[in-house]
């Protein structure tokens, strides 16, 4: 059984500000939804967006990344808008998107708000996406094409989510037949609904392509998480925070981490958000903390 | 992989500026000569990468067996992508 969370959106005596430092990311997020969903109607999908939105939902701002690199795979034609906003964003925030402005995320943690039990996933899966991100967004759309049920905009269940059960809705409206998705990708859709339920962000955590890109960025981007093994006292509170498994004083930077800073919460404030401009003689090498701790291997 | 500060501050600038880069050269200059829908007679024409993106969101465009990036469709647009 997963840890307990130790989220506490609020807190005991509520006021403006401790609505805010408790609930800071959820506020973040849902900013960053609403520019997702495309309020004023501009449908920008001549560009891409660094998040996992798909296209095909009527409320969407930008054309998803995933999606304009697969299809573009397809075309054998070099998708260089998607290729650049993706290395950009990921070498200035890693996966700081995916904890703080990824819509699919945040649905996925507002579902995990419910109370049920909570499994942990063995830390293998988080190599999965990794196979997705090659197989389903590059070498199946290269070899086979958009026809392939093994695409990955055919089995994406952001795509089932936010386009096909909106346009089958407006089709059973509409008194119109209905079209249904492909049994493939309703089977995903399913099972990821029951997932959400029993596990912390199943999707992000085994299969988003776009996840696993930004995680390979952790390392060297801008902005990342800096532990100071000064500070550090290995209470491993920030074991206990973790929603994700991970221990965070031991791989601050992990590719299974999604930045969503909850360990910065720990008591003694060793863990914090640094970039690489700030000069500290900590610089989060873990290496030089490693030697530190165990007279160094 | 353990970088150190100043390593790790010129690898994620050369990153940047190599997103930077490519995300510029697509917006601004990069273009595919995409052939009309088959039964047209009209010549093949460049199309710069945002309106391509815009033309795949749709499913507007395929590949054929000689290697053509062409269209899917010959007036109007599909109205959503087909997956």
């Amino acid at each position: 059984m997963a840890k307990n969370p130790a989220i506490n959106c609020g807190a005991n005596r509520l006021t403006p500000s401790s609505l805010w430092r408790g609930c800071r990311r959820m506020w973040i997020q849902s900013a960053f939804l609403l520019l997702w969903l495309d309020p004023l109607g501009l449908r920008l999908h001549n560009m891409c967006g660094p998040v996992f939105h798909c296209y095909a939902c009527p409320l969407a701002t930008f054309a998803c990344p995933i999606g304009v690199l697969a299809s573009f795979t397809a075309l054998h034609i070099f998708p260089f808008i998607a290729v650049g906003l993706l290395v950009l964003a990921a070498a200035v925030f890693g996966s700081l998107v995916c904890g703080w402005a990824c819509p699919f995320g945040f649905l996925q943690d507002l579902l995990g708000k419910i109370p049920t039990p909570r499994f942990d996933l063995p830390r293998w899966t988080a190599h999965l996406r990794y196979a997705v991100l090659i197989g389903a967004v590059f070498l199946v759309p290269y070899f086979f094409g958009k026809d392939h049920p093994l695409f990955v905009c055919r089995f994406c269940p952001a795509g089932g989510l936010e386009a096909a059960v909106p346009s089958m809705m407006s089709q059973a409206l509409a008194g119109q037949q209905i079209v249904w998705p492909n049994a493939l990708k309703l089977t995903i859709l399913v099972l990821f609904l029951v997932a959400i339920f029993f596990m912390r962000r199943p999707w992000c955590r085994i299969l988003c392509p776009l996840g696993a890109i930004f995680s390979l960025f952790n390392r060297v981007s801008v902005f990342f998480l800096r532990l100071n093994p000064d500070k550090c006292t290995h209470c491993e509170r920030c074991h206990k925070l973790c929603q994700f498994g991970i221990e965070p004083e031991k791989s601050p930077n992990d590719l299974r981490c999604v930045r969503c800073l909850e360990c910065t919460r720990c008591g003694p404030g060793a863990l914090t958000l640094g970039s690489i401009f700030e000069t500290s003689h900590s610089t989060n090498d873990m290496a030089d903390h490693r030697s530190n701790c165990t007279g160094g291997y | 992989m353990v970088f150190s500060s100043r390593r790790k501050i010129i690898v994620s600038c050369v990153l940047v500026a190599a997103g930077a880069a490519a995300l510029i050269y697509g917006v601004l200059f990069h273009s595919t000569n995409i052939s009309p829908a088959q039964g047209t007679d009209s010549p093949a024409s460049a199309k710069a990468e945002p309106a391509l993106i815009k033309e795949v969101t749709v499913g507007g465009l395929e590949r054929d067996a000689s290697g053509q990036v062409k269209k899917t469709y010959t007036d109007k647009a599909p109205q959503a992508c087909p997956t």
